[in-house]
């Protein structure tokens, strides 16, 4: 399969949306959406994925449109940075592809009251200590293990279980999407296999491109906003980007052989079959969504212990505890994950099932979900950019509410291909490149780092332009990297 | 520059391709030679595997799924030995499923295999797979394959053999 662009239709709906018609494949129930501009426009034709967006368009009970993000890029059956919101009452479907092997890879970010002064002259210490003490890497587990029965309640609990044992706080149950915890979690749909493969790796960083960051607060541009969050320039954060680990990649694999012969046995004609789904309301969509949730329990656990031991490790380095530097978590959220929703539909108020994959929920203000702190500003959406530029908070606006069921971009999008990366790093060190600009990376391998180099990624600046400008979400606070520990 | 950037994507491409061809030697056996290429997908890893029969094409994809991960596979000593069964009737389904049951090996086995000996039988395969316990020491494992995908999987037989494509999430 040699790497092709996308050479059919998208036509401009406004300034940063366009549409494939559904016109274009017989058997799309819905139109396609994609939010970009016309800078973007060109990378978005670059691969395959609006036509990955078209395919999404054939699921049973899909609503309003199949959507994408200014991030999108090429994924398998899913395009990366795809939205789709499917109705149970209407025959509509769920399907693990439309979530990811990652299931609930997200993003946290936790505030501190060191400004760059505190840090900055000693930053290669500090990278040194995250580098040692967080487990990182291919397969590798961490200091916290949980035993059958523990781990078992783990997944059904998810964050709320750690803080029981001490490892979380009330405060911050209540800054994690959904509390950190899916109701609906059932241990029994989860198979022996994923317990075995990710039993252990609760609290690792895991590999590719899942890291920590200690970032500075570069540009405010909400004062209000940002004040409320309790963001100001020159404050030293922390970003940590990682998901369910070997659990949640075998979870989805299970699915994906219990859903083979469904689309068949409930007569779905798929182009695709990384699309493979069942209705939701069908014995196998209730067993999937059983076992997903426990995943997504399972990957807030993770992050909250990866933010625990990052606590730790910056009470012993600074002498002081992690109370006293205000290590609280401004928010965490979810970008592959699938769940039951309310949403205005044409009019009409309906529970659908919104599949985000690389896309994160962006509720505006006066959500009832949102923690009491955030609901007059409207949900902190946390936004890694890659090691080199920047990332971005951005808060929900009422527009995300109106044309993607509450949901915005969830990253800067691949624009380069792992092994091009590799290749046009060749000679070169990456590591040193960053070093240049003052950023600290550690990773344990050279090809690691040249396969996430800044270069590999849209500027996520771009991206979340026309998000903001599209009235999905707007735009908070930027954050540039400091230093980088790459799994 | 159009045509002297083509012919560089060409020199690239071949070197790709030969730097991707392992000599294997199987415990002083035999030598083979074993021809996987990578193509491009923006996120994940795509794999290519040609075989003159069922049996070598399911040998070779399984060693290219470990040469992915492993960038030192030929430094992997076979001293370990495991038999693996898998079940299906479909070419396709089975090349999936071997290739998860490898993956599922490696990360709860914890074992990296470099040596493969696959027979294609009715209902399924049977394999005997050579190869030791991770050692992070000795290993250079740099890339980690979260799971084999359905997209995209082709398994074809051609004249000139038997040719497969699998993309892998990263």
């Amino acid at each position: 399969m040699a790497k092709q662009g996308y050479h059919g239709p998208l036509e401009q709906i406004d300034e940063c949306c366009w549409r494939i018609p559904r016109s274009y494949k017989l058997g799309m129930r819905v139109e396609g959406r994609i939010f970009a501009d016309e800078r973007l426009l060109q990378q978005v034709r670059h691969d395959q994925a609006p036509e990955q967006v078209a395919n999404v368009a054939f699921l049973p009970g899909i609503q309003m449109a199949s959507l994408a993000m200014p991030d999108i890029h090429w994924g398998y059956g899913f395009c990366i940075g795809g939205v789709s919101a499917t109705d149970p009452a209407e025959g509509g479907v769920i399907s693990p592809g439309g979530v990811g092997y990652d299931i609930n890879c997200g993003v946290r970010l936790v505030r501190t009251n060191l400004k760059y002064e505190d840090v900055g002259p000693r930053l290669e210490s500090l990278m040194t200590a995250l580098y040692r003490q967080i487990p990182a890497g291919v397969g590798t587990g961490g200091p916290y293990l949980f035993g059958g029965k523990e781990l078992r309640q783990l997944l059904a609990e998810g964050t709320p279980y750690l803080a029981k044992r001490g490892l979380a706080t009330e405060d911050d149950l209540e800054h994690t999407e959904a509390g950190g915890c899916l109701a609906g979690a059932n241990p029994d749909c989860v198979s022996q296999r994923a317990m075995q493969r990710g039993g252990d790796q609760c609290g690792t960083l895991g590999s590719g491109n899942h890291f920590l960051e200690v970032q500075i607060v570069d540009e405010i541009l909400d004062d209000s906003a940002a004040r409320t969050i309790g963001l100001e320039k020159d404050q030293v954060c922390v970003m940590i980007h990682s998901g369910s680990r070997g659990l949640g990649y075998q979870v989805c694999d299970d699915a994906l052989l219990a859903l083979r012969k469904a689309p068949a046995k409930y007569g779905i004609d798929l182009p695709d079959r990384q699309l493979a789904c069942a209705p939701v309301h069908s014995d196998e969509g209730q067993q999937y969504l059983a076992a997903m949730r426990c995943a997504a329990n399972f990957a807030w656990a993770n992050r909250q212990l990866l933010m625990w031991q990052t606590r730790e490790i910056f009470a012993e380095f600074f002498g002081r505890s992690w109370e006293s530097m205000q290590m609280g978590l401004v928010y965490d959220v979810a970008h592959n994950i699938a769940k039951i929703e309310e949403h205005t539909v044409e009019g009409r108020l309906k529970t659908v099932c919104v599949h985000r994959k690389g896309a994160t929920r962006a509720f505006s203000a006066g959500h009832r979900e949102l923690p009491s702190q955030y609901r007059s500003i409207g949900q902190p959406v946390i936004i890694p950019g890659d090691m080199g530029r920047a990332s971005w908070v951005l808060v929900g606006q009422p527009g995300s509410m109106e044309k993607t069921f509450g949901t915005t971009c969830h990253g800067a999008g691949r624009v380069m291909s792992r092994t091009a990366a590799v290749q046009d790093a060749k000679g070169r060190r990456i590591d040193r490149e960053l070093a240049e600009k003052g950023i600290i990376a550690k990773c344990r391998s050279w090809k690691g780092l040249a396969e996430e180099q800044p270069a590999a990624y849209k500027d996520v600046s771009l991206v979340v332009d026309v998000v903001h400008r599209a009235g999905l979400a707007s735009k908070v606070a930027r954050l540039r990297p400091m230093g980088v520990v790459k799994g | 520059m159009g045509r002297k950037s083509t012919y560089r994507r060409l020199l690239n491409g071949l070197q790709r391709t030969l730097l991707l061809c392992r000599i294997v030697n199987l415990a002083g056996i035999s030598t083979i030679l074993v021809m996987y290429e990578i193509f491009e997908h923006t996120a994940d890893l795509g794999i290519r595997v040609r075989g003159e029969s069922a049996d070598q094409l399911f040998a070779d994809a399984a060693k290219a799924l470990f040469s992915v991960m492993v960038s030192n596979l030929r430094d992997v000593r076979p001293t370990e030995e495991i038999v693996l069964d898998v079940v299906g009737d479909d070419f396709e389904e089975l090349l999936h499923d071997w290739l998860a049951e490898l993956l599922f090996t490696f990360h709860v086995r914890r074992l990296v295999l470099c040596e493969f000996q696959v027979r294609v039988v009715p209902g399924g395969l049977t394999a005997v797979a050579k190869g030791e316990a991770i050692d992070p020491a000795r290993h250079e494992i740099d890339v980690e394959v979260k799971a084999v995908t359905w997209h995209g999987l082709k398994l074809e037989h051609e004249s000139s053999g038997w040719v497969a494509e699998v993309i892998v999430d990263i």
